[in-house]
């Protein structure tokens, strides 16, 4: 058995840290306490007890928790942190979550799928167990009676019917000398017992981002380090054909220009100096096979590949054969991707915000022509992740350029670049046959899956009959990667959209449809509990909706209820949002509804207004002006419900999207009549009128061209015209005045031409009003 | 060129049209203020001038020659200012990234009204983007803030 007495390797790399880069440490702690952590390391002196790579105790009677996987907004520092002190019985407040370095010592860690805590659900439990045990030895043999006389509580063994007490920090001294129970002797807590656990707990890292004083990816700073931008070809699958850099050397302060195989990176002494540098860059470009690629062209072949579907079985006796199309998506991450290298002496040090350190160690190491063992990958804070930082091109070059330039290096991406090189979520068609026999029941459902990018089907959670999937894909270059809830995104927006459609075919109540169909108790359950909740039955006014759907993943259930109003203009407000969640167990029922409510922002800003499009081989969104986010005002209220279920928790970070989307979309039919097979749903104007042409006994409206590029003339001819001038406001399909303009009367009509070049792509409202009357008309703006 | 931030002077040799956000982050290294869009769009990098919410990415720093800059670093360093006890109190961030551009756009919303409405959160705060959908948690934690 082995005996652990060591001096904090850990320890000694924050003080290092602290004192030669005097700037900051990769780590958040406050300044207190990492400054009582280096004064205890400078006196050379057992620093901590270390019964496992997990967790260490300090003399001061702090926990100090290793998290080998990536926080980058699920929570995970917070809920490992739980799961280690609950066992050990830590006092909450005196624990500290540290990140691991990517090393294989400590597994898989890879963060993605949702897997984290279902991955080291019991290795930390054992790893809290395991020293609270060796704690209670140290105690016992100090005090000279037996284990089982002993209990622990908030960081202090305790003798039972006793009053002697020793800290676990005091207790260091002797557990050193002490053999460490093997891990799986050790016995864990009921559920019943948890006194951390299953409890609302704070966010570990709140305070330090708050201060300003997390550590993120781009934030990394050591003396003498220069920073880093790179000049990418714009075109999808072109090349570099020449570049002169002498204008940028130029530039005082620009340190240098090199050629990786990405592009031209420029290093200057600041950021803004290599953004300079970068803009003064002379380059010409191959375009290469893809200069005439089109958003238009990619799901034109989709449509080519569809092929015949089977047929449906013999009893059905109505049917829907459609098609739904789901476009690329960025990550858009807040924070653009940036990392921190250094190579010198044969060795490179990392520090970057990363889903994925291992991968990016070996990734470092190959590019750099060094073995692993000469890279370290230390993983800070990233502003945001949703399985962008899976792909880790952006550490990659960063150590290569540090390589090159000899400096330490801070790399980064503009917006534009990160949106514009990222690795985006597959685009898709999905066709569908579907249909149900006479007592509405289903017969089959076929659904064939066509992307650019891989999408895998996924089979529906309730019994549609004989279900048959199919895929087909097509390369065009595109660089694709995973993205939040990955192919759950694209096939539960359909199925549940499907299912939809199959209740109203049936003439059916879509929750009671849906609940006929389910099998499983505990989709079930989450269903009739959201209804309950919510309400389901209730009368919702003139141009209001709801719409239902349900997923199952990642180990857990979910139903939402997302309740929309379109108003007279067609203007969409989401409403509410109802979800019920049943994870098994809820580990931080606080950070849950944190997830919840977060999934479901991201999946409507995504369903209403998000797109990556291709236009002469190039991608044309380049931030958040033409890649829309929704914003406070837009957002709904939620009313979320907790299941506890079971005793092993479920991952959470992704189970919140994937059915909002169809519930939205849901609700959207149930107000307006209008379903929505295409995302976004900006691209479907939501009231029933033709865009082209409009005609009342009294009123006739033009737009055109419409759908338009940048400009469309608008046309109001009217029986009874009253002054020279009409004003008409455009609105945005959230209602949102983007517009406002005056159109002149010319003789016989009112008349204007708007230019629409800053705005994205989308369904527009043009809005006036005549003879006390309000008339809502929708332009469509083409990408 | 003196620029004064959270109430320390600095003395700068850099050209006047540099944006303020990177003389902040590469040059003094308060890395509490965050790059996001570059553009004015994201409002993630917002501090304030003279008590008034900008855009550092977008101010040149000769324009703040003379003026007061205040960054998240300002605030407060412990965290015990309202609003930050409220963020903690609630767990309001996910990643973390948007939430001194938050705070910051916060104070100064309460330095306007000092218990401002649901409405007065949504029209000040709609300003900012969060990518991790924290909007229903900033605004009851603003509320939280401001409740006494």
């Amino acid at each position: 058995m082995e005996k652990h007495c060591k001096e904090s390797r850990r320890r000694f790399i924050f003080g290092t840290a602290l004192t030669v880069a005097g700037v900051v440490s990769g780590f958040p702690f406050s300044n207190k306490l990492l400054a009582e952590l280096v004064v205890l390391d400078d006196k050379k002196k057992v620093l901590g007890l270390t019964p496992s790579i997990w967790v260490e105790i300090t003399k001061e009677n702090y926990v100090v928790v290793t998290v080998a996987r990536s926080e980058i907004g699920q929570g995970v520092r917070t809920t490992f942190a739980m799961i280690v002190a609950e066992e050990l019985d830590a006092d909450w407040s005196r624990v500290i979550a540290i990140n691991a370095e990517g090393d294989s010592k400590y597994g898989d860690q890879s963060t993605g799928g949702s897997t984290s805590v279902r991955t080291f659900w019991t290795t930390l439990r054992q790893a809290g167990a395991q020293a609270r045990q060796l704690l209670i030895n140290a105690a016992a043999e100090i005090w000279g009676i037996s284990p089982d006389n002993c209990y622990t509580q908030n960081s202090y063994v305790y003798e039972k019917n006793g009053v002697r007490k020793l800290s676990y920090g005091e207790l260091i001294d002797k557990a050193i000398q002490l053999p460490i129970p093997p891990a799986n002797s050790v016995k864990l807590k009921k559920v019943s017992d948890f006194k951390i656990l299953g409890k609302p707990q704070k966010n570990i890292d709140e305070t330090s981002f708050v201060t300003g004083k997390a550590v993120f990816s781009s934030d990394y700073r050591l003396e003498g380090m220069k920073y880093a931008v790179i000049l990418r070809c714009p075109y999808i699958g072109g090349s570099l054909a020449s570049f002169d850099d002498s204008e940028a050397k130029k530039i005082k302060g620009v340190v240098g220009v090199y050629q990786i195989s990405e592009g031209i990176a420029v290093v200057a002494e600041n950021s803004w100096l290599a953004l300079k540098g970068r803009d003064a860059l002379k380059v010409t470009w191959n375009k290469g096979t893809n200069a005439e690629l089109s958003t238009e062209q990619i799901f034109n072949k989709f449509y080519s590949l569809i092929g015949n579907l089977p047929d449906l079985p013999g009893n059905t006796t109505k049917k829907i054969e459609c098609t739904y199309e789901v476009p690329f998506l960025a990550h858009s991450t807040m924070e653009p991707m940036s990392a921190f290298a250094y190579f010198h002496n044969g060795k490179c040090e990392i520090w970057a915000g990363t889903q994925n350190p291992q991968t990016a160690r070996s990734q470092v190491a190959t590019a750099l022509g060094i073995t692993q063992s000469n890279v370290k990958a230390n993983v800070l804070f990233s502003g945001g992740g949703f399985g962008r930082r899976h792909n880790n091109d952006y550490i990659v070059m960063a150590a290569k350029i540090s390589k090159l330039s000899g400096f330490p290096i801070m790399f980064f991406y503009t917006k534009a670049d990160d949106i514009k090189n990222d690795y985006y979520r597959p685009a898709s068609v999905h066709s569908i046959k579907a249909g149900i026999d006479a007592n509405g029941n289903p017969t089959g459902f076929i659904h064939k899956v066509i992307s650019q990018g891989d999408v895998s089907f996924v089979s529906p959670s309730y019994n549609l009959g004989v279900v048959q999937n199919s895929t087909a894909s097509y390369g065009f270059g595109i660089r694709t990667g995973p993205w939040r809830s990955v192919d759950y995104t694209q096939n539960i927006f359909v199925i549940e959209s499907v299912v939809d459609e199959l209740a109203y075919l049936a003439g059916k109540d879509p929750l009671q449809f849906r609940l006929s169909l389910a099998s499983d108790e505990k989709l079930k359950t989450v269903l009739r509990r959201v209804g309950e909740n919510y309400g389901w039955g209730r009368e919702l006014p003139e141009g209001w909706g709801r719409g239902i759907a349900a997923f199952v993943g990642y180990g857990a259930y979910i139903a939402h209820i997302v309740e929309v109003s379109v108003s007279k203009e067609g203007f969409l407000k989401i409403q509410k949002i109802y979800a019920v969640v049943d994870p098994g167990f809820p580990i931080n029922p606080e950070n849950i509804k944190n997830q919840i409510m977060g999934a479901a922002i991201d999946a409507l800003s995504t369903a209403i207004n998000t797109e990556i499009t291709i236009q002469n081989g190039q991608i044309q969104q380049s931030g958040f002006h033409n890649y829309r986010w929704l914003r406070m005002n837009e957002v709904p209220e939620f009313n979320i419900e907790i299941l506890t279920t079971s005793d092993r928790p479920s991952g959470m970070g992704e189970v919140g999207f994937p059915s909002v989307t169809p519930a939205l979309c849901n609700a959207i039919f149930n107000a307006t009549g209008i379903r929505i097979r295409k995302l976004p749903i900006g691209k479907t104007p939501l009231l029933k009128v033709d865009g082209k042409e409009n005609k009342t006994k009294d009123l006739e409206f033009n737009a055109y061209p419409n759908p338009f590029e940048t400009k469309v003339t608008l046309n109001i001819r009217t029986n009874d015209i009253k002054s020279s001038n009409l004003i008409v406001r455009i609105f945005d399909i959230l209602g949102k005045l983007v517009f406002e303009s005056k159109l002149n009367f010319n003789g016989t009509s009112y008349q204007t031409q708007l230019d629409f070049e800053d705005l994205p792509a989308s369904v527009y409202y043009v809005v006036f009003e005549l003879n006390n009357q309000i008339f809502s008309f929708p332009i469509l703006k083409k990408n | 060129m003196k620029i004064k931030v959270n109430k320390v002077e600095y003395n700068l040799d850099v050209e006047s049209d540099m944006p303020l956000l990177w003389v902040l982050r590469d040059l003094l290294k308060l890395t509490g203020t965050k790059y996001g869009c570059g553009i004015g769009v994201c409002k993630v990098c917002t501090v304030l001038i003279d008590g008034v919410p900008e855009q550092s990415c977008l101010v040149p720093i000769g324009f703040v020659e003379g003026k007061e800059v205040t960054t998240i670093e300002g605030i407060s360093q412990n965290g015990d200012h309202p609003l930050q006890k409220a963020w903690n109190e609630l767990s309001v961030s996910q990643c973390g990234y948007c939430q001194p551009g938050q705070i910051i756009r916060a104070y100064y919303l309460i330095s306007k009204i000092p218990k401002p409405t649901i409405e007065d959160i949504n029209r000040e705060m709609s300003e900012h983007i969060c990518r991790c959908g924290t909007y229903n948690k900033i605004r009851e934690a603003i509320l939280l803030a401001t409740k006494e």
